[in-house]
């Protein structure tokens, strides 16, 4: 017992749990908000959720999540066991979003190493206050109050204090409901709760903290403990109440009886005190059926069909996959081993020892042709492993949509569109605030205030954001589009002329689409009035370097009076690119094919020199900055002749820029590496990857060089 | 776990008072063979350009790509040509992995605690180099000074390093 009690690995396990639940959860409210009322499964599943987090916050004894958990849970045990007509079905709603809002706040704070000291009383009083107006009359029925379990001392237990001279003791034992996580860690919660009084303890299962299958035994045969002590039983269930049990049996003992020890005493059971705190999970049947009978106070037990089958009924929800997590980093190590077996592949395919002319290398192709397929196959299945699905972003974007319509009373229904689109699990972490901020503007902006409006223009009265994703050529394509006001167009141009963000350049002067980019303005705002959820003129500009930041792109299209349509073009991925090898000097670098336009050979005529020494290169009539890469990065040996070398034209969000390089190699699929990060960052350099030949080479970063150039 | 403890141990036992020993110029250089991971042959380096002349570039030790530093650059001596006696070694200090190209190793010493003595005051502010030394050894022939590697590639770079990695945080 000397050992402290190590909360690390419990915490990140609680966070991680609770996590998962609430977003289980809030799928589960969202996709019903729009039918009249909960189903039973549905109750019961949110009934679960709320039981869960409240036993595994009590351990962790974040005070204020079990509170509000709790109170949600007897809103919800009250629905399942007296299923009330009507029930304010989107008051409830929200109040489950609230409350699951307050818990993943909480979380937030506990998971960056705050104190979770949101508070809770609002929350907790409001749901008090929703739970007696459900219950108004019929509350004389003996319906259980709320207050009444766990937090309490369940008093209804009473048993004479004994004279507290000397010391008893006692035979405890613990079950847990079977489905209990952890179980060996809640035990040792038990022990450690009872540290404080106990004169003497042993306890069985012994090697509960180092030994995890002592979990399946605690579960299977209970936990039991003998415990020499001044206290009483109602301390002891006190203290222990506090760690989420099925039920504590107690059973004072005599010293002989403790003397012998836990293996003798187990057999020898008189009637114990039986002390039910309510698993909410099936029970043995003899139980269940007594418990149909009488209801105990502060017991709650769920109307299961099959009993003690509550794990496999989980388990077989369809929506359900089987899954473990893994630690990001063990992907990336393995990712990068991979990276290493396709290039070690290529060294020894591509070796120049091969090369000997009049060898017969039949058997050598062969085997070097299965040896690629499993590679390529290898490659496919680590990359399928980094996806995931676009479901939980989405997911988020219901809960606004639905926030939003009530907040600003618009009527609008969400659709959505392949959701189920798979995206880099980098890229998804990118994504997800830009997003937000597209269906807020949607929203906001978008669909109009007043219905009448709508029908004037002949569209339905309900407005409509449509969330689509879908997966072309290597990028994927999110789009929010909405059938409200769309963009106008005299009207952007006015804003942006006035805010002196275009000079004065005509109207006429722009094309539709360039005067759509004004929205993307840093200090661009259309909105006069700001509202909570947008128009503070930060915003599209933000979402903008957002997605450029993980290499993507935002496209806006927009109908006046009929809607307009911002789509997010992003990678798929960002660990391996389609990159073109050059060479300068006697460096290798990699250009992003993407980005590519065209490559030139010129001459020296081509190239303006301004005063300053920045040079221009005439293309067509257009103006293009030039760089000699050679001569910015001071390689040696590198071609200074314009006409030695080629003119790369690279692009980059509209932006052009041209490169001077010695020569292309080739063009290849490439693993990105970082730079390691003792070297400091360099402008123009996004990382670097390992050729065939096991060499490096440099990747550019278009974004970087025209940013480098503008500021020079 | 008291098994390991012990072995532990005596492998930091063994390792203890063991110097690599590399010269450069005239001078024999010694580090901690706790810090050395390997020694590699020169390597192709992958200059990387816009860095501190010192930072040759980087290598790509078997599918890991680290950085390279010239210990001569490092101590503002003439460069010299790297040849087939220059060698790469390969320092783990608090998890940053970085190569040192060295002219020529020596061997390994094991140099006694008492045979250490502090560098003497007068040439610590005078001269540049010895700030990375913390300490010459007299072995039978020659004094070596020993160099500790964490303020080889910290100083300036290290505390620079920091700051952007505290930024980098701080973006996010």
């Amino acid at each position: 017992m000397a050992e402290e009690f190590n909360m690390d690995g419990m915490l990140d396990m609680f966070l991680y749990e609770s996590g998962q639940l609430l977003e289980n959860l809030e799928g589960i409210i969202l996709e019903k908000q729009d039918a009249d009322c909960f189903d039973e499964a549905d109750i019961n599943e949110i009934f679960r959720t709320m039981h869960t987090i409240k036993g595994s916050s009590g351990i962790m004894l974040y005070d204020n999540i079990t509170k509000v958990s709790h109170k949600l849970e007897d809103v919800f045990y009250y629905l399942r066991e007296s299923q009330p007509e009507n029930v304010p079905h989107v008051e409830l709603v929200q109040k489950v979003l609230a409350v699951s809002d307050f818990i993943s706040g909480e979380m937030d704070k506990i998971r960056e190493g705050d104190k979770a000291d949101g508070d809770e009383t609002e929350i907790v009083a409001d749901l008090d206050e929703f739970l007696k107006r459900l219950k108004g009359e019929i509350k004389e029925q003996g319906i259980r109050l709320p207050k009444e379990n766990k937090h309490k001392e369940p008093s209804q237990f009473y048993i004479a204090p004994v004279a507290s001279e000397e010391s008893h003791f006692y035979r405890i034992v613990i079950h847990y409901r079977n489905d209990t996580e952890m179980s060996n860690i809640r035990a040792y919660s038990a022990t450690y709760a009872l540290k404080d009084i106990a004169e003497d303890l042993l306890y069985t299962p012994e090697d509960i903290i180092t030994n995890e299958e002592s979990a399946d035994v605690i579960l299977a045969e209970g936990f039991y403990m003998l415990l020499q002590t001044k206290s009483d039983t109602d301390e002891i269930v006190g203290l222990i109440n506090s760690v989420e049990a099925e039920s504590i049996d107690i059973e004072e003992i005599t010293a002989e009886q403790f003397g012998k020890g836990l293996a003798e005493i187990s057999t020898d059971v008189s009637e114990p005190i039986s002390i039910d705190l309510g698993g909410e999970e099936p029970k043995k049947e003899p139980d269940k059926e007594k418990e149909k009978e009488a209801v105990k106070p502060g017991d709650y037990v769920v109307k299961s069909k099959e009993t003690g089958k509550g794990k496999t009924l989980a388990k077989n929800q369809p929506k359900k996959q089987s899954i473990i997590s893994v630690n990001v980093e063990k992907m990336d190590a393995l990712m990068d081993l991979i990276g290493e077996i396709v290039i070690a592949e290529a060294v020894v395919l591509q070796n120049p020892d091969l090369q000997v002319p009049g060898l017969d290398l039949t058997n050598f192709q062969k085997a070097s042709a299965q040896l690629s397929k499993i590679t390529t196959e290898l490659q496919e299945v680590i990359m399928s492993m980094r996806m995931m699905p676009l479901t939980n972003v989405f997911q988020k974007m219901r809960r606004i949509v639905f926030d939003i319509s009530k907040k600003l009373g618009k009527d609008v229904e969400l659709e959505v569109i392949g959701e189920s689109t798979e995206v880099d699990k980098n890229i998804i972490e990118h994504i997800s605030d830009p997003l937000m901020h597209l269906v807020r503007n949607s929203m906001d902006h978008g669909i109009e205030s007043d219905p009448a409006d709508r029908t004037a223009l002949g569209k339905p009265e309900k407005g409509k954001v449509t969330l689509e994703a879908k997966n072309e050529g290597g990028k994927v394509y999110i789009s929010v589009r909405d059938d409200g006001k769309g963009l106008k167009k005299e009207k952007l141009y006015e804003k942006a002329k006035n805010n002196g963000l275009i000079g004065d350049k005509e109207i006429t002067d722009f094309t539709d689409n360039e005067i759509y980019r004004f929205i993307t303005l840093p200090g661009f705002s259309t909105k006069e009035e700001v509202t909570e959820y947008s128009g503070r003129g930060v915003g599209m500009d933000v979402v903008v370097k957002n997605i450029q930041s993980i290499g993507g792109r935002l496209e806006i299209n927009s109908q006046e009076g009929h809607g307009s349509e911002m789509t997010l073009v992003i990678p798929l991925t960002l660990a391996i690119i389609n990159g073109i090898v050059v060479q300068v000097g006697n460096s290798r670098f990699v250009l992003e094919t993407a980005s590519v336009k065209e490559f030139i050979r010129l001459t020296e005529d081509a190239i303006v020199q301004e005063p300053g020494g920045e040079e221009y290169i005439v293309l067509r009539e257009q103006p293009y900055p030039f760089i000699r890469l050679g001569q910015k990065y001071q390689l040696s040996d590198s071609q200074v002749q314009v006409q030695d070398g080629i003119v790369v034209v690279l692009e980059h969000e509209g932006e052009q820029v041209c490169l001077l390089i010695d020569k292309l190699i080739q063009e290849q699929e490439i693993v990105v590496k970082p730079i390691p990060s003792y070297v400091k960052k360099v402008k123009g350099i996004s990382g670097c990857t390992q050729l065939g030949d096991g060499s490096i080479a440099l990747i550019l970063d278009i974004a970087g060089l025209i940013q480098d150039e503008e500021r020079s | 776990m008291a098994d390991i403890k012990k072995e532990e141990l005596l492998a930091e036992d063994t390792q203890k008072g063991q110097f690599m020993t590399f010269q450069t110029g005239k001078e024999f250089f010694g580090i901690s063979i706790s810090y050395i991971n390997e020694i590699i042959m020169m390597q192709p380096i992958t200059a990387v350009p816009e860095v501190e002349d010192y930072i040759k570039g980087l290598i790509n030790l078997r599918g890991k790509i680290i950085p390279v530093i010239d210990v001569r650059a490092r101590f503002k001596m003439d460069p010299i040509e790297y040849n087939d006696r220059t060698c790469i070694i390969v320092i783990n200090v608090k998890s940053i992995v970085i190569g040192l190209i060295v002219e020529k190793i020596a061997e390994v010493d094991t140099i006694r605690e008492e045979d250490i003595v502090p560098p003497p005051s007068l040439s610590r502010s005078s001269s540049e180099q010895n700030k990375y030394v913390y300490g010459l050894a007299k072995t039978e022939d020659t004094m070596k000074l020993l160099i500790d590697p964490e303020k080889l590639i910290k100083e300036e770079d290290m505390e620079d390093l920091e700051a952007m990695e505290e930024l980098k945080s701080e973006e996010e």
